[in-house]
Order: structure tokens, then sequence, then C-alpha cells
């Protein structure tokens, strides 16, 4: 029995309810009286000077209000790595350069929507078209030009990790594999499209509804766009339709959606369409990684050089923290004696990349996943076996970088083998000439909970909880952690409850409005159940002592006496029969305080934790498929994956979180790719960007918790949500492997590349990948 | 004004709709289930001054089964009634199949065959199906009803063999005839909500054991979809066996004239064109109740 009454259970999200009836209500709902409709100019050319922009015609036409190019706003460069100005390359329309197709060169509000976009055609911009770079060859060229003047050839950010003797660990390599991966820009696909809706007081503040992850990133970046002091800039985060990574910045419409409610003195909505968003919305990073490894003839790695170049577009975006993780995620899992990593984020002039899901992991994984694989085969072992070898173990270090806390790996590639039955399935092998055959593989995963660096240089706690305690036996918990679908507002919840001994209908919630709710970092990087977490459980602490006083007081107790919350009361230890009820303990502690309400306040910022992380999750997951060799028609037919998450405060939640994490990494591994041809995306739709379906999904799915218990967590906990996207196409090419004896390192593995039975084929480059 | 702008006519009899064709020409354009038509105009690639819908009209709505005349689909039907009508599940479950990997169940319940045709896509799902039974398009136009085989409908992508003032109201199939067998095979990226990057209608009709006839349509390897006739001929009269039928996808994805796009290479394609007009004869075949020899030649 869980000594546990409202965390580790299956607690149905707190917002189903409104989600499920639609009365739910995201940022493109909200209509308000005169509102202006905004729209977009982008660039049709991938790398141009702006030779002159003319807007009069737009500006006279009837029904448009108001009309901005990159002369209207002032010159300040913004972007997420704060710390280090010299990253912060955008402006919100461009001034006098455009460095890809879909760039931003003006904007429209007009009275409804099909005028702005009218009026968007009336604007005539004149280019002077400049040698465009479509991938990281053509950026690194000898004499390419720069698409950034003050950056000094076209690498905008480089990233070094260099432990132990990597000469001396080579030297001792039995084997050493050497290869070449090569991912694609994938898109977040979050249902619901940027969008926001600008206010203004008619006194130069803003007041902003935004589709975002971060509502105090947009909330300093905006300011600072637009000379405003932080706190004359409102963020509120209504329902959100998903991010994954793709609403963490401040972006284009943000800024300009402001500008225009401060000069028109009118509320003013952008709303993307779902081709602006494929053809000009961030993505996951393309990238080629080099990757050498040697091991023994037993299977031990004696070392590892890795290198990696990201194709980051026009922008660096959240670039510089993907080549910071992808180095970092090449040195997870196992241990490495000796550690090299080189990162390079190179701009080209392609769409900008952003955060995505799983953030440099799916990219370091699947190589470093796949090579487990090859040398697994190359040298005999059993793919599970070589792992086990290898394993992290906790209290590893990474030296200067991060340090392991909790770390079940191991029992977590065990239980993944004993779910599926690995070694058994394993033995089966496809009938010679056989069409369809069928494969199993293995990937395995680490995340992060959380990141410690402080790219935004924010100098406010990382996360932060503010509790009221009413009479009423009700507990209000603000928070400005932004919960953008993935559940964090019911786990925060359930956190209270658990902490003060109450239900989770006790506990109403305020969230994500930068005027109302205490500072908060965001959701991103898996953060928000630990350091939010952390921080409710600091305010509660503090509420609990104040009940406790007031407890102690009302029932005459020995101060040696130990109380505790416990189903709706305060109570001395284990007696129940000696307690006041919650409300009343709240009432007595505002009695004795003159009526001051009470109210506490909690914080959690990362310290002495390395540079990374508190606490990394890992696991493991087996996969079979099936393939029809004619076609390369690829079937993931099941799943199962064994989570090392520390303590799951909400089960269905982490459940959850897997199966949709399989249908991601699934549509990595066979189906998806943002396909650009001269810097164009060409399958902006979700009819040719070809997303998994529900009918894709593997018959059967089973996933696991290991039952670790994270002491860095509330009650727990690590992270849930990212991990689990990246070892399902690492194992779908194992198991493809496994099946038809070909291996792949350029994903997607697509149809036509499944039914290459030639290893050649593996080899393929294609055109317009960006890497 | 937008193109998003445009009126909108629902007359309740045939002859109403017809007249406002006469009156607005190519500027008129009919609006069945609008899942291609409304997105389309949507993105700007359409413009239309007047969309008319057939839903008010009844008759346009049926679809009913006659030993004498066969299956008759009217413009109107969704897709989805169509699947579901017992009439085509019973005698020609090879399109309530083609039209069940079409699409979703949400564009299903609004789209219609007329509209799959309609659209002179040369990827459409059902129509390789329709050439394969010998369908034929009733058309109706200010000088009145004309019938056009289906398979003579398609000049190139978004093109068909119709005036300006002209448009589909029904689509007839002939009573299935004895000892034949029809297959529908598709190749998409993903299990649903998707175009077919090679799809094929086949038809076999049996005579003592041996092919007496084979009708084989090729969509999305050329403007329109084609006839793979070297195919056909190749078949006709024979005793089916692995390598022939083998031999008639070669010959079948020797003549389909692919382009490479986003959704799959013409060298992909065209491989898979010889892949799937194999399958598709070896069901149909089965379906016509011929014992296909096996020869160990089932390699394309």
């Amino acid at each position: 029995m869980s000594k546990h009454t409202a965390i580790g259970i299956d607690a149905p999200r707190t917002d189903a309810w409104a989600k499920v009836t639609g009365s739910a209500r995201y940022t493109d709902d909200f209509s308000l009286p005169g509102m202006l409709h905004g729209a977009l100019k982008r660039s049709p050319v991938a790398h141009a000077l702006i030779k002159s922009i003319d807007v009069s015609r737009a500006r006279a036409m009837p029904g448009v209000k108001c009309v901005l190019t990159g002369a209207d706003l002032l010159a300040v460069r913004y972007g997420n790595w704060r710390l280090f100005p010299a990253t912060q390359d955008e402006v919100a329309l461009a001034r006098d350069k455009v460095r890809f197709i879909g760039d931003e060169v003006a904007a429209v509000a007009a009275i409804d929507r099909d005028t702005a976009i009218e009026a968007l055609e009336a604007i005539i911009v004149e280019y002077e078209p400049l040698p465009a770079l479509f991938d990281v060859d053509a950026a690194l060229a000898e004499g390419a030009p720069r698409i950034h003047e003050p950056t000094k050839g076209n690498v905008s950010v480089t990233r070094k990790i260099e432990y132990g003797d990597l000469a001396a660990g080579f030297a001792r390599a039995d084997y050493v594999c050497d290869d070449e991966f090569q991912m694609q820009p994938v898109s977040h696909a979050y249902l619901e499209p940027c969008s926001v809706l600008a206010e203004s007081d008619g006194q130069g503040r803003v007041t902003l509804h935004a589709s975002t992850q971060a509502p105090y990133i947009i909330q300093c970046l905006l300011a600072s766009a637009l000379g405003l002091r932080e706190n004359e800039v409102r963020v509120i985060k209504p329902f959100v339709g998903g991010g994954f990574g793709g609403k963490m910045e401040l972006r284009v419409w943000d800024v300009c959606a402001a500008e225009m409610a401060r000069r028109t003195g009118k509320p003013v909505k952008f709303t993307l369409s779902r081709a602006e968003e494929l053809g000009a919305g961030r993505r996951r990073h393309p990238m080629r990684l080099r990757s050498r490894v040697g091991f023994t003839r037993d299977g031990l790695i004696t070392a590892k050089d890795f290198t990696v170049h990201l194709a980051g577009g026009a922008y660096n975006s959240m670039g510089p923290t993907a080549t910071f993780l992808v180095g970092n995620f090449g040195a997870m899992l196992y241990r490495y004696p000796a550690y090299r990593y080189a990162g390079f984020h190179v701009y080209t002039n392609q769409t900008p990349a952003g955060a995505m899901r799983g953030f440099g992991a799916p990219q370091a994984l699947f190589a470093a996943e796949s090579q487990m694989n090859q040398a697994a085969a190359e040298l005999g072992i059993d793919p599970i076996d070589i792992r086990l070898k290898n394993a992290m173990r906790p209290g590893d270090v990474i030296p200067d970088v991060a340090t392991v806390s909790t770390c079940h790996f191991v029992d977590a590639l065990e239980k993944v083998a004993q779910m599926s039955d690995w070694r058994k399935r394993r033995e089966v092998r496809p009938e010679p000439g056989a069409t369809v055959v069928r494969g199993v593989g293995v990937g395995c995963f680490s995340f992060i909970s959380g990141g410690n660096f402080n790219w935004f240089n924010t100098r406010q706690p990382y996360s932060s909880a503010e509790v009221h305690a009413h009479d009423d036996g009700t507990v209000r918990l603000l928070t400005m952690a932004s919960d953008i679908g993935q559940g964090s507002d019911t786990v925060l919840q359930q956190i209270l409850a658990e902490a003060l001994g109450l239900r989770l209908e006790d506990v109403s919630l305020v969230a994500s409005d930068t005027a109302v709710t205490p500072s908060d970092l965001g959701t991103w990087g898996s953060r928000v159940t630990l350091m939010a977490g952390n921080a409710v459980v600091d305010a509660a602490e503090k509420i609990k002592a104040q009940v406790f006083s007031a407890a102690a007081l009302h029932l005459d107790l020995n101060i040696i006496h130990e109380l505790e919350c416990k189903d709706g009361r305060v109570q001395v230890k284990g007696k129940p029969e000696r307690s006041i009820s919650f409300g009343e303990a709240v009432a007595m502690a505002q009695r004795y305080d003159r009526g001051v309400p009470l109210v506490a306040r909690g914080s959690y910022t990362p310290r002495g934790k390395g540079i990374v992380t508190p606490t990394f999750s890992f696991g493991a997951q087996v996969v079979e498929v099936e393939i029809d060799r004619e076609t390369g028609r690829t079937k993931l037919d099941r799943v199962w994956t064994a989570h090392d998450c520390g303590v799951p405060l909400n089960p269905m939640s982490v459940e959850g979180q897997v199966a949709g994490s399989v249908q991601m990494g699934l549509g990595y591994a066979l189906t998806e790719e943002l396909v650009t041809e001269g810097g164009r995306t060409v399958n902006a739709s979700f009819l040719d960007y070809k997303m998994p379906t529900s009918l894709d999904m593997p018959s059967f799915m089973e996933s696991a918790t290991i039952g670790s218990y994270e002491p860095l967590g509330p009650f727990g906990a690590k992270e849930s949500g990212e991990g689990p996207v990246s070892p399902t196409a690492p194992a779908i090419a194992e198991a493809i492997y496994h099946a038809s004896g070909v291996r792949h390192r350029v994903l997607p593995i697509t149809q036509e590349r499944a039914r290459g039975v030639t290893p050649g084929a593996s080899e393929e480059r294609k055109a317009g990948c960006g890497a | 004004m937008s193109p998003s702008h445009f009126d909108y006519a629902s007359p309740a009899t045939l002859p109403e709709a017809i007249a406002l064709f006469a009156e607005y020409g190519a500027r008129a354009r009919i609006l069945a289930g609008g899942t291609d038509l409304l997105a389309r105009i949507e993105r700007g690639q359409i413009a239309a001054d007047l969309l008319v819908s057939l839903q008010r009209i009844e008759a346009l709505r049926a679809i009913s089964f006659d030993s004498g005349e066969g299956l008759s689909i009217g413009a109107a039907a969704r897709l989805a009634e169509v699947a579901e009508h017992t009439d085509v599940r019973v005698h020609y479950p090879v399109l309530a199949e083609a039209i069940s990997l079409m699409a979703t169940p949400q564009i299903r319940n609004m789209g219609t065959i007329a509209g799959n045709i309609g659209n002179g896509s040369p990827c459409a799902d059902s129509v390789p199906v329709l050439i394969a039974v010998s369908a034929t398009a009733e058309i109706v136009g200010p000088g009145g009803v004309r019938r056009a085989a289906v398979g003579d409908l398609f000049r190139g992508p978004g093109l068909l063999a119709l005036d300006p003032n002209e448009f589909l109201v029904r689509v007839h199939l002939p009573p299935p005839p004895a000892n034949t067998g029809f297959a529908f095979k598709k190749l998409p990226a993903r299990t649903a909500v998707d175009v077919a990057a090679v799809n094929v209608g086949a038809m076999v009709a049996a005579d003592q054991g041996r092919c007496k006839e084979v009708r084989l349509i090729l969509g999305a390897v050329g403007p329109t979809p084609l006839r793979a006739a070297r195919s056909e001929a190749l078949l006709a009269g024979r005793v089916l066996d692995d390598t022939l039928i083998s031999e008639a996808g070669v010959l079948a994805a020797e003549d389909a004239r692919p382009i490479s796009d986003v959704r799959a290479s013409a060298a992909h394609r065209r491989a898979m064109v010889a892949v799937l007009v194999r399958r598709a004869l070896l069901a149909a075949a089965e379906q016509a109740g011929i014992r296909v020899q096996s020869n160990g030649g089932s390699s394309s």
C-alpha cells in the first residue's frame, strides 16, 4: 500500500473535461471588440539584401489599420541566450537582409484577415539576391558568403568537451566503429498553431495572450524589443495545444501584435496557418554526426570521438542549447573512459531549427544506440548484454559537465528484456526469401530533468510557487509553470494536495500569468515536475509550519509532538483523534496573525549539480517491426518500454508520455521529414508531412517504471516526457537490420530506403536534407 | 475581393442546377463534399463565383442496384454512404475497400465518388476501380444527358473531358459479371490519411480456368490514370502462372510514366507498379476462380 493519497494515483487531468467538451479556450478562440487581424509578409527568397520596401499602397487600403516594417521597430536584437548577447541575432522584421524563405519583412493589421492578406500583396519589396547556402557543406565552404555579418564564417556556436585519454583508448580497442549519421528536420506539429492576442492599456503597457511554453521569456524579451520595462509587459498563457519545444521563444508575431496594439489602441491578433508553421516554423535540427567508438573484444567501450554539425538555419534560435546538449547526450548511458566532442552550430539559408522534444538526444542517441547495436553484431554479443557491460551507474561523472544522481539503467535493461521476452524473440530468424519479415531491436535513452545552466540569465528563482491557504479547507496554487498539454497543472496540484494532506479537488490553480503568478522559466527541458514541483513542496512546508503552530496551540500539545497534514486534517502524527481540520487550522493561524492571509512562497533553483541537470532519467525500449521487403513498408508492431523516471506521480500521465513519445519516435524513424528544395519546404501540409496516425501506432504497447526514488525530486520524481522520444528510432533501425540485414544511418527510413536490400542503400544522401 | 468569397446555391431540382451552370459556365463549380474544392479555394488555387451544391436533390443522393442496370451511385452520395451500402458491399466489395482506404472517416463522411472523379487527380483511389469495373459516368448539360466511360474522362491533372457547363450526376457500374475478380492495391506512406504514391485497379475474367480478359489501371504514375495495355494483352487467353503475372507487372512498370515528387521518386513508383500489379492480379485471379500455377517465379 502506498502511503500517499494524491500522488502515485492515476489522476485524470484536471483540464480533461474542458478539453473534451470543447470549452477550453485557446488564444485564437478569444475575440475582443475592435480587434484587428494581423498577417505577415514573408520573404520569397532565401538570401538577399532588401533594397526597398514600399508599403504606401497597403497603408492606403481601406480596412488596413497598421503596417510595420523593420524600420518601424527598435533595432534591438533578441534571442533566448541572453547570457551571451552575441548569440542574439533576431529582429522581428528584417531590416536590411532576409536569410530564409519565410523570413518576415512586414506585418499588416486590418479589420479582417482577408483584408490583411490582400494588403500583404500590395507591399512591394525589392530584393538583391545573394548566393544562398542550403546545407552545412555550402555554408562552411571557403569563400562562402556570411549569413550574419558579425560572425566569422558561418559557425555561430562551437562547443567542445574532452576528458580521458582518447589516443590510449583507441589504441587498446579491438574493434572501432566509425560512422556518419544524418538526421532530417522534423516538425513539432503541435495541433494549435502559434497565436497571440495583444492589448494595450493606452499608457504604453501591453498584455499578451499567447500560445507559449514560456510566458516569462516572452515577457522579458518583448520588453527589451519594445524598449519597455519588464513589468510593463504582461503575458498570459491560456490553454495551449502543444508546444514540444516550438513555443519557448519570443517570436515575430508577439512583437508585431504588441507594437500594433500600442500604435492603434486596438487589440491585435495573429494566428499562423499550418502552411506557415510547416514552411517557416521551428523544427528539430537536421544534423550530421560522425561518431567513432572503440570497443574491446569483450564489448567494453574504450573511447568515443564525436563530431556534430548542426544545420541551424538562418538564426540561432535555441541552437546553442542544442549544440551543448548533443555533446552531453553523446556521453550518456554508457561509461566512456575517454570522450571527445566537437559541436558546430552552422548558419544556413534554411528555416531556423529550434528546440524540440528530446532536444539533442534523438540525434545523439540514434548514433550512439545504432553503434552499440552494430558493435554487438560485430563482436557477437547480444545487444542488451553489451549495454549491461557498459551501463552508467549512480554517481558516475561526466567531468566538468554533469554528475549522475539516481540511475537504474541496468534495471531498465533487465526489465525490458524480461517484458519483451527479448532473448526468445531475438532467436527467431526470418525465413530466407520471405517477402514479409519481422525483426526486434533495442534502443535506450537518458534525459535531463530540467536544465541547470542559466542561459537566460534570469535573476529570479528558476521555479516558484505561491500557496494561499483558506479557512474553508481549500488551497490555491499560483504558479507560472506552463501546462501546454503535458499535464503539469494536474501534477502540481497533486503534489500540493499530497504535501498538505488534502484531496485533489481541494486544490485550485492559477497559472501562467506574469502579472499574478510567481517566476518560472517555463516548460522545456522536462523541468516542470522536478523544479516547479520542488517549489510547491517548499511553499507547502512553509504553510505546514504555520498550521502546525496553530494546531499545537489549539490542541495544547507538548512541543515534542510531531504533527502531520493528513486526510484534510492537521493532527498528531498517527493520531487522528487529536486533530483539527485543515480549514480550522488555517483560520487559527490567520487569527493569531490578526487576519493576515495565510500565504507562503516557495522556490527552487538548482545549485551545485553541474551545468546540465539535477538528475537524469534512464530507460530502455524493445520494438518489433514487420517489413514488406518488396515495398519497404515497415510496420511498428510492438513496443516495450522500461523507464527509470523516479516515482511516477501520475502513472497514467507517464504512460501517456511514453505512448506520445513512441508516436513521435516512429515518425522520426520512418516517415517524417520537412523536405526542402532550394530552401523552400515542399511538403508544408499534413497531407504530405507524414506524421503517423493512430492506425500506424503499434498493436501492442507496454511500459513499466522501475520503482526508483530520486531524492532531488518532489516525492522522488524525475522526468518522464522527453527521454522516451529517443529510443524508438534506433530500436526500429536495429529491428530492420535484424529482419533484413540492412543497417540504416540516414533518417527517415522511408519505404524507398527500407526496400534497399543492398548495403549501399543506407549510404544514400538525400538532397535538400540540410545537414 | 479575396478568393475565398463566393456565392452559394443549393437548387432543389436538377433543371435548376443545369440552368445555373448554363448561366455561370466556368465561373461555377459543383460543391460535392467540398473536401478538395474548399481547401483549394482557401489556398487561393481556385477561384469561383458560384458554388452549386447538389445535396438537396434527393435523386442524386441515391444508391441503387438493379440486376439489369447494375449499380447506380448518385453524385451527391457520400463516400462513407457508398462504402457502407449493402448493394455496394454485396456486388462491388472492391469499391468499398478502395473507399475505406481513402483519407479519414471525417473526409469520407463529406466527400463523394463524383468529386473523386471530378477532381481529375491521377491518384484518386476510386478511379482505378471504377475503370476496372467498366463504370460509366452520367453527365448532364444544356444539351441533355450523355454517358461516357469513366476511363475516357481524364485528360490531365485536374482536367476532365467535360464542357464548362456540364457536370456529373451519376456513376453506373454494370452488373458484376460471372467468373470475374476485382482487386485494388494502394501504396501509401502511412496507414491512413494519405494519398497513394501508386495505386492499381485490376479486373480478371476467367473462362474455364484460363484468363479470358484483364483490365489493369495504374494510378499516380502518369498525368491521368493509365491502362496497362501491354500487360492486359499479355494475359488475355492465357493460363496464368507466377512468371506470366510477374511479367505483366514488369510490362506495366515499363508503361508507367511516373514523376519524382515529395511522395516518391519515379524509380520507386515504377518498381512499386510491378509489385502492386502482380499482387492485384493474383488477388483478382483468385476471386475469379483461377488457380495461378506456381513455378517459383514470384519475385519481380
